[in-house]
């Protein structure tokens, strides 16, 4: 009894909210990168959940039971559930965020233009479906700088369309408990090679790549895609618009520089006796974060009780008398 | 120089001149007359920059580190001056008013490119949320800067005033900051796809909504009062300055829109 009363005791709960508040603030300066997601961390955190959910239910089965006699005052009572509430949200809160961390999935997902991706070969889900990336495209202010990136997604079940929904920033896709995010983008660039006398052939190269070729020892590096190349500015795009669209590319001999060149789209290179390169055009992909949490409802939940309890203690009619049922046992 | 220059200077000037007159004033009821007319005026002048700020950028003044500030301050010296005509208590006024003109230099100093200046919102910020969110937040700074002048003086005095108003303006902050972290984090879920993702801004809040729990749980049940619970509201204000202040500029984070 003494055990359990040290459990869930108010003081308890404060002196273990007190060490996570130093705990977060000293691991995030110390270890930026995966302090939270360190056991002591989170045993802190199981602990202040046990506390907390045992004062919880401590205080509302006494408020249940006290409610009649203690009804006579409503603004007692009113407070009272308010403080209930808020803690029952807290306590919500920390399930669901442990269903989160080991339950629910969260990871990156590129899909270029025209491409559609099976769901469960990126995440685990009971149903799957296909994503489809249509288009991508970024829109601007007047100034050049984005103002919001769309990708036109469709989601596609048995080679059928379900869903066709805009993704952007602040509006993602919901479909069977999968989330998917407008995140981030890239570009690739089409690459039409001419190698000695082999036909022309297509390659798609990312920012970064090498291209080799059959008939010379020469490489190519494909640097960087820039929308709006400017020689003053150099290797930084002036704004993400496609004013003067450019890539720079590299050409070695082994490990030597031989030169450095900002191509247009649609000019051919030379780059040996024989052996040329033309950038043709870049293929917009988008880059979503995908996201499967069954916490999800019961954090909402909580969220909600906590922000309804905050309220009705705050504007809730006051009351001089101490409330009989406090949250806390003393 | 811009008339926004201009606007922010005659702030300054006159909640300086309202924090002079409050120290200087001691029992001078004339002199604390004319510092409480300095605050309204300053107070004013506050509200026609960050109307002016609206007419220019054409949205609430609430989305970059200048125009929290200026509606941060604005909104602390309002419940200042809403707390010293309930309360008939002039103590406060020197301190409150010398933080209120330091938030303002703060501005000058540390975000001069940001006056005079309005660059279109970045997609992450294009959200109802970001109205609540940010309201509540500086709400809840404006709570607790007040809360911290209350204790300021009566540590100073070291009496044992009655410190009931310090605990309802920190419960007022705490509500606020709580809407505000559960506003942020719903809206977070929706733009970024997590709801919680420890960055700096974040991990500093919770840090500081974690020192007004303690606060309001040991000054309610087990009636800690006197000058540790005032200590502890002081800690509270240096934390909410940390929050803003020192996460912008020292730990930048999805926050970084100063």
């Amino acid at each position: 009894m003494h055990f359990y009363k040290f459990v869930s005791s108010m003081t308890t709960g404060l002196v273990l909210l007190a060490l996570i508040g130093l705990a977060s603030a000293v691991g995030s300066s110390l270890w930026p990168d995966n302090f939270f997601q360190a056991w002591p961390f989170r045993l802190l955190l199981l602990f202040l959940f046990i506390n907390m959910a045992l004062c919880t239910i401590n205080t509302s089965t006494r408020f249940f039971r006290h409610r009649a006699k203690i009804s006579k005052n409503w603004k007692i009572l009113f407070r009272s559930a308010g403080l209930l509430m808020l803690h029952a949200g807290i306590v919500l809160i920390l399930i669901g965020a442990g269903l989160y961390s080991y339950l629910g999935h969260s990871v990156q997902l590129s899909i270029l233009e025209g491409d559609t991706v099976e769901i469960n070969k990126v995440i685990p889900v009971d149903n799957s479906f296909s994503l489809k990336l249509h288009t991508f495209s970024i829109e601007f202010n007047a100034d050049g700088s984005p103002s919001q990136y769309y990708s036109e997604m469709e989601v596609l079940e048995a080679g059928k369309t379900a869903l066709a929904k805009t993704v952007s920033v602040n509006h993602p896709l919901v479909y069977k408990g999968v989330k998917a995010y407008q995140s981030s983008y890239g570009y690739l660039t089409d690459v039409v090679v001419q190698d000695g006398d082999a036909a022309p052939k297509t390659v798609l190269a990312q920012d970064g790549d090498f291209i080799q070729f059959a008939d010379t020892s020469r490489t190519v590096k494909v640097f960087k895609y820039i929308p709006h190349f400017d020689p003053e500015i150099g290797l930084e795009t002036k704004s993400m618009e496609p004013v003067n669209p450019r890539v720079v590319y590299s050409v070695y001999e082994g490990t030597e520089l031989l030169g450095v060149g900002a191509a247009p789209f649609g000019e051919p290179i030379s780059i040996d006796e024989n052996v040329s390169i033309e950038f043709k055009q870049v293929r917009p992909y988008t880059v979503l974060t995908v996201k499967t949490d069954p916490g999800l409802p019961l954090v909402t939940t909580g969220g909600l009780l906590l922000m309804l309890g905050v309220c009705m203690v705050l504007f809730g009619p006051s009351s001089r008398k101490k409330e009989v049922s406090s949250v806390h046992d003393n | 120089m811009t008339t926004e220059h201009l606007m922010i200077d005659i702030v300054l000037v006159l909640y300086a001149a309202a924090a002079a007159g409050y120290f200087i004033s001691g029992g001078q009821r004339w002199l604390g007359k004319v510092s409480f007319w300095l605050a309204s005026i300053g107070l004013a002048a506050n509200l026609i920059a960050l109307v002016n700020r609206v007419s220019l950028s054409g949205r609430l003044p609430l989305s970059n580190g200048y125009e929290f500030l200026l509606s941060f301050t604005f909104i602390t010296v309002l419940m200042y001056l809403l707390y010293e005509i309930l309360s008939e208590n002039k103590k406060a006024g020197g301190v409150v008013m010398l933080m209120g003109t330091l938030l303002i230099t703060a501005i000058i100093v540390l975000m001069p490119q940001q006056i005079g200046e309005t660059t279109p919102l970045m997609p992450a910020l294009k959200s109802p949320w970001l109205t609540v969110h940010v309201i509540t937040a500086i709400i809840a700074y404006s709570a607790f800067t007040l809360a911290a002048g209350l204790a300021i003086i009566q540590l100073r005095n070291a009496i044992s005033t009655d410190d009931s108003a310090i605990y309802k303006i920190v419960s007022a902050g705490f509500a606020m900051l709580s809407l505000s972290i559960v506003l942020g984090a719903i809206w977070a879920e929706q733009v970024w796809g997590s709801y919680w993702t420890w960055d700096p801004k974040e991990t500093w809040a919770l840090v500081t909504w974690i020192i007004y729990a303690i606060y309001l749980h040991l000054h309610r049940q087990r009636g800690w009062r006197g000058n540790n619970a005032r200590i502890l509201v002081i800690i509270g204000f240096l934390l909410v300055l940390f929050t803003f202040f020192g996460v912008n500029y020292l730990l930048p984070g999805l926050h970084s829109y100063a």
